[in-house]
């Protein structure tokens, strides 16, 4: 088997410094590195596709636009992140009430992935879950939530960030994360009742 | 009962668009910043890389205030030199408009003029400036 030699990672330090010279090959690597990331950022808050492709699009454009500013304070990840965040919860409270959801497919992974085995066949299993209506489910109680519990619920329990990188992002304190989790996790815990155990 | 919701959210990271979808993002991205380029206008781009240039740079709290204010001083100002000249210019005219005579009147400052000659309509004088002359965009 042929070996390959993999690349070494470049630093976002390296690319921002080079995007801020006039690189705009480099950005393009910054939008490769994050796009999958800030993608399920923005859909997990909007449970849209299509409102996630086109707000994507201007959160990079935005990124793009300010990136001569970007002076540092940060990191790339945190900057980018607030960016995304923002623009999502703008978004949001200008979406009309009667949008609908436009979901994407979910992967096959899910079969293998021991926390789905675990719900669907362990022996605390409370019943036989159809995975497209948990998806469902799941999309619309965290719809039900408001957008600023939406966010801290999408970072913290999908993108597994840590409460302290959170707070960075949406520039509130560890112990305001750690309430809006405990309050979100409540009012999730009575609309999936039927696909928790007891 | 928390570690559950944590699981089950756990699950949403499978909701994935297709593999080709981040290709064809990049190609749109690219296309997008192209077409914003051709349609901003010049000013807008300017200001905003002023801006990016200098983020510590932030409006003054009371500039929008302040700069009103000027705006209707400076208005005032000017309305008010061109009353003062229409006024003096007014008066050069009166001087070569033809002679008359106002009478005294017992009616405070409206007086009634008398031309000496009567081959003249009559000048009828309102705060010693001839009325019939003005131009019509006096009043």
């Amino acid at each position: 088997m042929a070996e390959t030699a993999q690349e070494p990672e470049i630093k976002d330090e390296d690319l921002v410094a080079r995007t801020q010279n006039g690189d705009p090959r480099a950005f393009d690597d910054l939008v490769r590195k994050y796009s999958s990331r800030l993608y399920g950022l923005v859909y997990n808050m909007t449970s849209n596709h299509e409102d996630t492709n086109d707000l994507l699009q201007d959160i990079f454009a935005k990124a793009y636009r300010s990136i001569k500013g970007f002076r540092g304070k940060s990191s790339f990840y945190t900057w980018l992140h607030t960016i995304a965040t923002n623009m999502t919860i703008n978004f949001l409270k200008k979406r009309s009430r009667s949008y609908k959801m436009s979901l994407d497919d979910i992967d096959n992974g899910v079969q293998h992935d021991p926390e789905f085995i675990e719900l669907t066949s362990g022996p605390d299993a409370r019943r036989e879950v159809n995975l497209k209506e948990l998806q469902v489910r799941l999309n619309e109680a965290m719809m039900k939530l408001s957008n600023e519990h939406r966010a801290v619920v999408t970072m913290f329990d999908i993108q597994g960030m840590p409460h302290a990188e959170i707070g960075k992002i949406l520039g509130i304190s560890e112990g305001t994360v750690r309430s809006r989790l405990f309050y979100a996790h409540r009012q999730l815990q009575n609309y999936l009742q039927e696909f928790l155990t007891t | 009962m928390n570690q559950d919701v944590h699981k089950l959210l756990r699950l949403k990271r499978y909701e994935m668009p297709s593999s080709d979808y981040f290709e064809r993002f990049m190609d749109e991205f690219h296309r997008r910043q192209r077409a914003e380029l051709i349609s901003r206008p010049t000013l807008s781009i300017l200001f905003e890389r002023f801006m990016n240039a200098f983020p510590e740079f932030h409006v003054p709290r009371m500039a929008y205030a302040t700069v009103a204010a000027a705006a209707v001083a400076l208005s005032a100002l000017i309305l008010f030199n061109q009353q003062e000249s229409g006024a003096s210019s007014s008066g050069s005219f009166a001087l070569n408009s033809p002679t008359v005579t106002t009478l005294p009147s017992a009616q405070g400052d409206v007086r009634f003029p008398v031309s000496l000659r009567s081959d003249l309509p009559p000048h009828y004088v309102l705060e010693t400036r001839p009325v019939s002359y003005e131009s019509p965009y006096s009043f």
